[in-house]
């Protein structure tokens, strides 16, 4: 009796033929919405750390060097492609791609780091990023070989010490 | 003399390599079978000799309590198995007929069993002796089961000689060759235990359950006992297309020799279905069921003895 | 010539050896789908072993925890060289979300030399059939560090002592940059 069972157990494992996935050869369609690696664009980033505030292995660092620079430094280490740094995201910088081949033989592989150009106010010092790339140009400070630039950025210090720094130059006012 | 000593040595080299390349092929076609009824696609077929060449490059850790009798144990093992491939019948006459009887190849059926005790003895961690325990005990009740089936040959025929045992005796009763039938029987069911495959490889290839006997093995020396394992198969396979399923052997050279090989080929088959739909058996089932194996054995042994 | 033929064999047929070490077991069960039928992993020739003494690849898994960091190193050393260490999933590669637990020493790599990161939470079985594919060298792997930058950095930034006027023109003295 049992190995009659056997004998049919055995015919419908050999009716369901090879079920094998033939996957290096061919790519398997992926599930909707799937989450891969979570790709920054740096073009739409504004600095403001949410994503960083928001994930939950604390992977995405948010630091400053200098005034001007702001970096945003994602290590793939930890990241579990939960997506909640996407989500949060007011400018939609973040997406997560399809990608889930990420294996690597050095962890640091899987590591994005942006430093963002971040403007500076003039009345309070702290940084701010334009709102398009183009106005980005414009701004001062963006250039670091303009010598321009270098005084209003000069300038903007100054204006918050109380003495003269440069007393024989012209300050122009823009 | 000189003439048959060297064709003695021929022959028995000629056995040796023949079971050393085929028994990794019928490894290979046993795992492809068991991915195939698994409904996978599975290893190539040549997969065991990569296997076995991968084992020879790795280093050997020489752990366990008495890494002397390791390596006695893994040098025993695969030349037990090789000396037994001399003695026996591989679609053309043994080549060591005269130097031993049907008892030699009793104990020397047996010697392979006690090589796992002696390597689990060896390697002497707790999962090793319970592993050789288990050994221990089916072998005391598995051993005779064969011993019976050569013996009711041997009284059929009249005479311990191999080659007149081993040329299918058990059915040379007058009329029904009713203890034949039986032993054939009995060695059908307990075939599996005897290549120590699915479901009833309670102590050796048990890696799932627990490591067993081989665990503190490495490298070369796992490479011995998985050699003497896949011998086994096809050794046992010999013996049993040898003693009970002999018709066609006497035929001329190419037919015969490939007619002995296909129906080894048929039994691996075989071995293989029973191995990929069956679960492995607890100990004291398994002991059960030769038990009972071993009444009938001994109610063939009586009829045989009275020429039936 | 026998032990270039063993060591060229060493890519066909990876014994593999599962060791979690305080995981959730998300990436235990992708481990064993991928010895299930759908994606064969016994085709490439991948066996899985019960004993770290047959093994030659150690799939870790879970991060490296106070408890098992001992036997986690113990059944590495007792893998006959030559040995693999892959860090599946991302408890083994950076702590996962538990990096800060009380019990957590961190990744895989803080108790072994990890030669592969498979990371995902839990990786897909595709992916970690390719981390194998990368490390037998069949594939080349798609991953590469990103480094954005705006402006370079050190902004030049002049000390105002060193300004001094040259007839309408400002000139800056000692041009090196802080």
């Amino acid at each position: 009796m049992s190995f009659v069972s056997k004998l049919e157990e055995t015919l419908i494992c050999l009716k369901a033929g090879r079920v094998t996935l033939p996957y290096p050869a061919q790519a398997e369609p992926l599930p909707d919405k799937f989450r891969g690696r979570p790709i920054f664009d740096a073009a739409k980033c504004i600095g403001c750390a949410g994503c960083a505030n928001n994930c939950p292995a604390r992977e995405i660092l948010v630091y400053d060097v200098c005034q001007e620079v702001r970096v945003l430094q994602y290590l793939g280490r930890r990241c579990t492609y939960c997506g909640r740094c996407a989500d949060v995201c007011p400018e939609k910088a973040i997406t997560m791609s399809l990608e889930f081949e990420n294996a690597t033989n050095q962890i640091a592989d899987l590591g994005q780091k942006l430093e963002l150009f971040m403007s500076t106010c003039q009345r309070c010092g702290r940084c701010f990023k334009g709102a398009a790339a183009l106005d980005e140009l414009k701004m001062k400070g963006y250039r670091s070989d303009d010598l321009q630039s270098e005084r209003w950025v000069y300038r903007a210090h100054a204006f918050l010490e109380t003495e003269p720094a440069v007393a024989d130059i012209e300050i122009e006012l823009d | 003399m000189n003439g048959s000593l060297i064709w003695t040595i021929v022959a028995g080299v000629l056995n040796i390599g023949i079971v050393l390349l085929v028994a990794p092929l019928c490894q290979g076609v046993l795992r492809k079978v068991t991915a195939r009824v698994q409904s996978r696609q599975g290893p190539p077929l040549a997969q065991p000799y990569f296997d076995l060449l991968k084992l020879l490059g790795k280093e050997d850790i020489e752990s366990g309590q008495s890494p002397v009798m390791q390596r006695f144990a893994a040098y025993l093992s695969l030349a037990t198995v090789l000396t037994v491939a001399c003695l026996l019948p591989m679609g053309f006459a043994a080549p060591m007929n005269h130097a031993g009887d049907v008892i030699l190849l009793i104990y020397l059926l047996t010697l392979c069993g006690v090589c796992t005790l002696l390597s689990g003895l060896a390697a002497g961690s707790t999962y090793s002796l319970v592993g050789i325990s288990r050994e221990m005990m089916s072998m005391i009740a598995l051993e005779p089961l064969f011993a019976i089936a050569l013996i009711v040959g041997a009284v059929h025929s009249g005479s311990f000689r191999l080659d007149t045992v081993l040329r299918g005796s058990v059915y040379t009763a007058g009329g029904v060759p009713w203890s034949g039938m039986i032993m054939l029987g009995v060695i059908l069911l307990s075939f599996q235990a005897f290549v120590q495959r699915v479901p009833f490889d309670i102590s050796e290839a048990e890696t799932e359950l627990m490591e067993g006997p081989l665990m503190e093995y490495s490298g070369p020396k796992l490479a011995l006992f998985k050699y003497a394992h896949m011998a086994k198969l096809v050794i046992y396979s010999a013996l049993f297309v040898a003693l009970f399923v002999p018709w066609g052997s006497a035929l001329m050279f190419p037919f015969g020799w490939l007619l002995f090989w296909g129906k080894v080929l048929v039994l691996v088959l075989l071995v293989t279905l029973v191995a990929a739909t069956h679960a492995r058996y607890r100990i004291d089932q398994a002991l059960r069921f030769f038990a009972s194996l071993f009444v009938v054995a001994l109610v063939a042994l009586v009829l045989a003895s009275y020429g039936h | 010539m026998l032990k270039n033929l063993c060591q060229k064999m060493f890519g066909r047929s990876l014994w593999v050896y599962h060791a979690n070490s305080g995981g959730c077991n998300g990436c235990d069960i992708e481990v064993i789908n991928v010895l299930t039928p759908y994606y064969d992993v016994e085709r490439f020739g991948i066996k899985l072993v019960g004993s770290p003494r047959h093994a030659d690849v150690m799939l870790c898994q879970g991060p490296a925890m106070r408890s098992t960091a001992q036997s986690l190193k113990r059944a590495y050393e007792a893998m006959p060289a030559p040995k693999l260490v892959f860090a599946i999933g991302s408890c083994a590669c950076g702590g996962g979300i538990w990096f800060d637990s009380y019990s957590v020493l961190g990744p895989v790599e803080k108790v072994l030399p990890v030669s592969y990161y498979i990371p995902g939470c839990p990786p897909r079985p595709e992916a970690i059939i390719y981390g194998v594919a990368v490390a037998l060298g069949l594939v080349d792997k798609r991953t590469a560090p990103v480094v954005f930058k705006q402006l370079e950095f050190p902004i030049p930034q002049y000390h105002p002592g060193d300004l001094r006027s040259d007839g309408g023109m400002v000139v800056y003295e000692k041009l090196e940059k802080i």
